[in-house]
């Protein structure tokens, strides 16, 4: 069972993260969209942390992390946006909805790699 | 409905951005060269973003070919079609310019790139711009792509932004 999800409609992003991750051993799951992410939450509820895209079709990210927090009732996974946006609305958008950290790209996995490990430990 | 501070602002903004977002190595060349007025870049395919907000619309078109230079460059190391490398390239470098407006438009929000044919960008005049302004980028002598700048507001526009300070910005975890 995968203990991390990336979740993004770019695959270029999520191959470039995932691989990332896989390289430095650790198991990893993706996602295209918002949508997506949350079916793959609901099969899976051992994931311990999703790395999130905000802006995507079908459902963006933060529509998807209420609902991680509301209908998955799920208040244990830990949830990092990674994306473009950055401003302080959306942040807060952010932390209302139980967002853990949030990263603006590009995705320097050297940066955060030991702090992804602890929180999908 | 735009003054020219804002104008001046918005090109030193996509410079930054373009210089530190549509290279990939460290010490890539990126030479921007303005197009006389009403001139398209002539690449053929082109990736669109809009950063909204509640005063304008920005919309930012990256124009480029599907040719060998080009491939290269952007998706030499991947199995993928250009386009999707192009895109998150593209996303990139709007991300930057909209991390450096939101410091003077707290309510900016940003679009998903999508991949046009350049025959669309004729139809921008629909929009009745308030500013627009194309250009030509070089990256390392080699390839090329075009880029245009499409404003649309709906009050009065004038700011002033500096170039994105540097090319480390973003990446970094911020933990709530």
């Amino acid at each position: 069972m995968a203990k991390i999800l990336v979740v993004d409609d770019s695959s270029t992003v999520r191959d470039e993260v995932a691989g990332f991750l896989r390289r430095n051993g650790l198991d990893v799951d993706t996602a295209n969209d918002g949508r997506d992410g949350l079916a793959k939450l609901r099969a899976n509820p051992g994931v311990k942390l999703v790395v999130s895209d905000v802006n995507m079709p079908n459902m963006d990210g933060l529509t998807m992390v209420e609902k991680i927090r509301g209908e998955l009732g799920n208040s244990a996974v830990n949830v990092i946006m990674l994306t473009t946006e950055s401003s302080p609305a959306m942040k807060e958008r952010g932390k209302a909805a139980g967002v853990k950290g949030w990263i603006v790209k590009p995705f320097r996995g050297d940066a955060v790699l030991e702090t992804f490990r602890k929180l999908a430990g | 409905m735009i003054g020219e501070r804002a104008k001046e602002s918005l090109e030193r903004v996509f410079s930054g951005a373009a210089r530190t977002r549509l290279t990939v190595g460290d010490g890539d060349a990126c030479e921007i060269a303005g197009l006389p007025a009403g001139a398209s870049p002539p690449q053929r395919r082109v990736v669109v973003l809009t950063i909204a907000s509640m005063r304008f619309r920005l919309l930012l078109l990256l124009h480029f070919d599907d040719d060998a230079a080009t491939r290269d460059y952007y998706a030499a190391d991947a199995a993928r079609p250009l386009a999707d490398a192009f895109m998150e390239v593209a996303n990139l470098c709007c991300g930057a310019m909209n991390q450096q407006l939101v410091e003077h438009f707290p309510d900016l929000g940003m679009s998903t790139p999508y991949a046009l044919g350049s025959e669309c960008v004729a139809y921008l005049a629909a929009l009745k711009p308030a500013w627009s302004a194309s250009y030509g980028v070089t990256i390392d002598g080699a390839v090329r792509i075009g880029a245009t700048l499409c404003l649309c507001t709906s009050a009065p526009l004038d700011f002033v932004a500096g170039e994105i300070a540097t090319a480390d910005a973003g990446g970094e975890l911020e933990l709530f």
